[in-house]
């Protein structure tokens, strides 16, 4: 092991059983910053050691990132992510290709990104998680292998790394302690982008290597191409959960909901995160509630593929990618509707606006709900009462949803017309901090990886909450809201309250945003929050 | 001669090397969005909007201000404005050494024209009648000076920076010292060369010489002087310290480039041409289909 001080790009092929151990992470804020409120960092088991490679961070992102059985393999495992690095800057990966180059040559390591990294700063400025050492690892092998000027030069130029089984697996672990935020990227004085990098090596591990996490590839974007969902909820189940949803909505709230489904001439076409059905249902069923209530016509869709909007080939893999952005397209001009509206999940909106833009032409125009929800409330459309909302409320912005898409004002519009103890964070907009959940780490539950995203990569967050409700948090009966209008970032949310015990203790409560615009309802008889009762 | 075939020489190849580096940029393929805001041009710019904050925005005008834009641009080309911002302890002595190279460029350029003018018989010295004459004059004193001193101060500051700073120091590689020890030693032979000539009457007159391909008698340090700079010249565009081409591509290609697939535009001609080019390298993944088969 090595004192991250002393750890440098080259280290990455070292023998170590482990290269760093994370040890001395970012202080939590009050009331969790006294002993005993935050449960220590674990060793990995000893029989994950043997399967897996933690011989990075002690960690284990990568299932399906298994130890060679001979030398073979190993020289295998190398050859085939070398032959991937070279692809990437071949006509296979054309779509990225101009903006992959220039962040990858012209890097002045002025290290001016470094303190805008959430994860970097929660590790108490740990070497491997800053976001220039993966990228120049990169640089190291590249050079090695492929530049004229690294086989004549070697070191002159910083080909100077060892390649071997571990060096490879490192780095691809090393590209799941990233979460694609592209907060550095902002900071950058030569515009590049740390995150470009991050995902080709995760491209090249599932796009040549065949090795990704199971949650986002075999149970991800295979399960949602096979099924429609990567929950695995098909057709019959989907209907069966609206039916159930609408019977309950009845019984809870006196509220007679009917969900369109596949109705013919709606002018929007809803596209839900599925995972909302199975852990945030209250999340869909608020939407119909608002848009019955807003007169939309609109509806909802049993198609194979149109009831999940997610997509996480965004995170790992181009190709899983733009087969589920053009089916989902497909499903919607099969439909016919005018447009459609992307529900409160961050990477599906990106998804379906940002990433499949430019994957093929003539699509039905996608927008977000949130200028429509803002415009509900601001054209009066919704009878709304704020003293409903009397409790501290705060506004976790997703990376998506605002610094890669520019949708800053409307969410907020809303929170200041509905929830009267609004309170930002710090910072916040499009400099807010990822949530920790980002790029598919909110999924990610093998081993021991969810402790490495509660406890870093959702560090920086968990004192942002604690800083916004700086004053109320002993108050146990006033509840405290995290709204965080997003799919994988109320995964994130859920993850870091249970690991801390947060809403047991101090009343710390989380969901979307248009829960709290029905719970502020005129015509609600009794709180649509269920913490309010 | 020689010297001044270096000099012609540099500056062609300097030229050319980086138009010939943004053509190459230029004509890279097509690809996928990257926007990350705030983006200037946007309305919302102030608050890092988008139009995406306007419900139906596919039907409104894309409202765009190039008037920030270029102002934004021009922020970071003068002062480097994000380093400004997020590092300042490195932006005094990364911006001597730009501000440095900028008052250089200004000044080899003043010392062209004032080389015309004594050549056409106006004078440039602190006694000249002609009032171009004297501004002329000063003005090369005070680019030259502040130019040498800031130039060399700041590759020499940052060379030592990196030397000493333990985590610059863990990235940097031997080319990047080496890189910034060329530029130190171009402009300190140049610090030496002209603290013998204060006035700068002398570099103007081997500039004219130079210039017009005359022969003169240079001393060794000013022959190597006009060496370093030739070589300096030549390997700026050629090393990445070209990344004042870099810089506008990933602003203005990636960063900035926001402009959405709508039906009849320019952006939808480019994603037709690039939805119908087929690689000629593929994937190996088992779960990667040649592209050029038919999906089962
Ligand atoms: S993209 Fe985000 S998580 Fe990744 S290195 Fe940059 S700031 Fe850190
Ligand atoms: S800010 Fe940009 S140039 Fe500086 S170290 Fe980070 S990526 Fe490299």
């Amino acid at each position: 092991m090595i004192n991250q001080r002393d750890l440098r790009p080259k280290d990455m092929g070292r023998s170590d059983d482990q290269l760093i151990k994370l040890d001395n992470l970012m202080p939590l804020l009050a009331p969790f910053d006294k002993p005993g409120m935050e449960p220590p960092l674990t060793d990995p088991k000893p029989a994950w050691k043997e399967k897996y490679c933690t011989s990075l961070d002690g960690y284990v992102g990568i299932d399906t990132l298994t130890r060679p059985k001979s030398k073979e393999d190993e020289d295998e495992f190398v050859r085939k992510f070398l032959s991937g690095l070279e692809k990437i800057f071949s006509d296979a990966n054309n779509g990225v290709l101009q903006p992959l180059l220039l962040s990858f040559e012209y890097c002045a390591k002025c290290n001016t990104c470094s303190d805008a990294c959430h994860i970097y700063t929660a590790t108490g400025d740990n070497e491997l998680y800053r976001p220039i050492y993966r990228s120049e690892v990169l640089r190291k092998i590249l050079k090695k292998y492929f530049t004229t000027s690294g086989k004549l030069l070697g070191g002159f130029v910083g080909a100077d790394i060892d390649v071997n089984w571990e060096t490879i697996a490192r780095l691809g672990e090393l590209a799941y302690r990233c979460n694609l935020c592209r907060r550095c990227a902002q900071t950058c004085p030569l515009g590049l982008d740390n995150a470009i990098l991050t995902k080709e090596i995760r491209k090249i591990f599932s796009q040549e290597m065949g090795i990704a996490p199971t949650p986002l590839h075999t149970k991800g974007t295979m399960l949602q191409i096979k099924t429609g969902s990567s929950t695995g909820l098909s057709k019959p189940a989907f209907l069966d959960t609206l039916e159930f949803l609408e019977e309950d909505t009845e019984e809870k709230f006196g509220i007679k909901l009917k969900f369109p489904v596949d109705k013919k001439g709606a002018d929007i076409l809803v596209l839900h995160n599925a995972g909302e059905f199975m852990a945030w249902p209250e999340n869909p069923v608020a939407f119909a509630i608002l848009f019955d209530a807003a007169g939309l016509n609109w509806t909802l869709s049993s198609e194979i593929m149109g009831y999940d909007s997610v997509n996480y080939g965004l995170w790992y893999d181009d190709t899983q990618a733009k087969k589920i952005a053009m089916m989902q397209m497909k499903v919607a001009k099969d439909f016919g509707v005018n447009r459609v509206v992307v529900a409160e999940c961050g990477h599906a909106h990106k998804a379906s606006m940002i990433s499949s833009d430019r994957m093929a032409s003539d699509r039905i125009p996608v927008e977000s709900c949130f200028p429509l929800l803002w415009d509900m409330v601001k054209s009066k459309r919704l009878i709304l009462d704020p003293s409903k909302n009397n409790f501290p409320v705060t506004l976790h912005d997703p990376c998506n949803v605002v610094r890669q898409m520019g949708i800053v004002e409307p969410q907020r519009s809303i929170l200041k017309a509905i929830a009267p103890q609004f309170r930002e964070m710090t910072p916040h907009g499009v400099d807010n901090y990822c949530c920790g959940g980002g790029s598919g780490f909110a999924i990610m539950n093998s081993a021991n990886f969810p402790e490495f995203r509660t406890q870093v990569a959702s560090r920086m967050k968990f004192n942002q909450i604690l800083g916004a409700f700086k004053g109320t948090m002993e108050n146990t009966s006033l509840p405290k809201y995290i709204c965080a209008p997003c799919s994988n970032c109320k995964g994130a949310m859920r993850g870091i309250l249970e690991h801390y015990d947060a809403t047991e203790k101090f009343n710390l409560q989380y969901g979307g945003i248009v829960e709290l615009m029905v719970n502020a309802l005129v015509s609600m008889k009794k709180p649509f929050l269920e913490f309010l009762e | 001669m020689i010297l001044s075939i270096i000099a012609y020489l540099s500056i062609v190849l300097f030229v050319g090397i980086s138009v010939y580096k943004a053509y190459q940029f230029a004509n890279m393929p097509f690809h996928g969005r990257m926007d990350l805001y705030p983006v200037p041009k946007e309305k919302g710019y102030e608050h890092g909007g988008s139009y995406y904050e306007e419900i139906a925005w596919w039907s409104k005008p894309h409202e765009v201000s190039h008037v920030r834009e270029i102002i934004e641009m021009l922020k970071e080309i003068i002062f480097i404005k994000k380093l400004f911002e997020n590092q300042r302890p490195f932006w005094w002595i990364s911006y001597a050494l730009h501000l440095g190279i900028y008052l250089l460029m200004a000044w080899t350029i003043l010392l062209v024209i004032g080389a015309m003018f004594e050549l056409n018989g106006i004078i440039v010295a602190a006694n000249s009648s002609s009032i171009w004459g004297l501004l002329l004059f000063y003005v090369s004193l005070v680019t030259g000076y502040l130019g040498l001193a800031f130039g060399a101060l700041g590759s020499g500051l940052l060379f030592l920076r990196r030397l000493f700073d333990n985590t610059l120091k863990k990235y940097t590689t031997p080319q990047e010292y080496f890189n910034l020890l060329l530029i130190f030693a171009a402009l300190m032979t140049g610090i030496l060369t002209w603290s013998r000539d204060l006035s700068f009457g002398f570099a103007r007159e081997v500039t004219g010489n130079l210039v017009t391909f005359t022969p003169f008698a240079a001393d060794g340090l000013l022959t190597l002087h006009v060496i370093l700079v030739g070589i300096m010249l030549i390997y700026i565009p050629i090393s990445k310290m070209s990344h004042y081409v870099g810089k506008y591509f990933t602003f203005h290609k990636v960063l900035w480039d926001n402009n959405p697939n709508l039906k009849g535009s320019d952006i939808e001609q480019q994603v037709i041409k690039a939805s119908s080019f087929r690689p000629t390298t593929s994937w190996s993944a088992p779960h990667i289909k040649p592209p050029a088969a038919p999906e089962k």
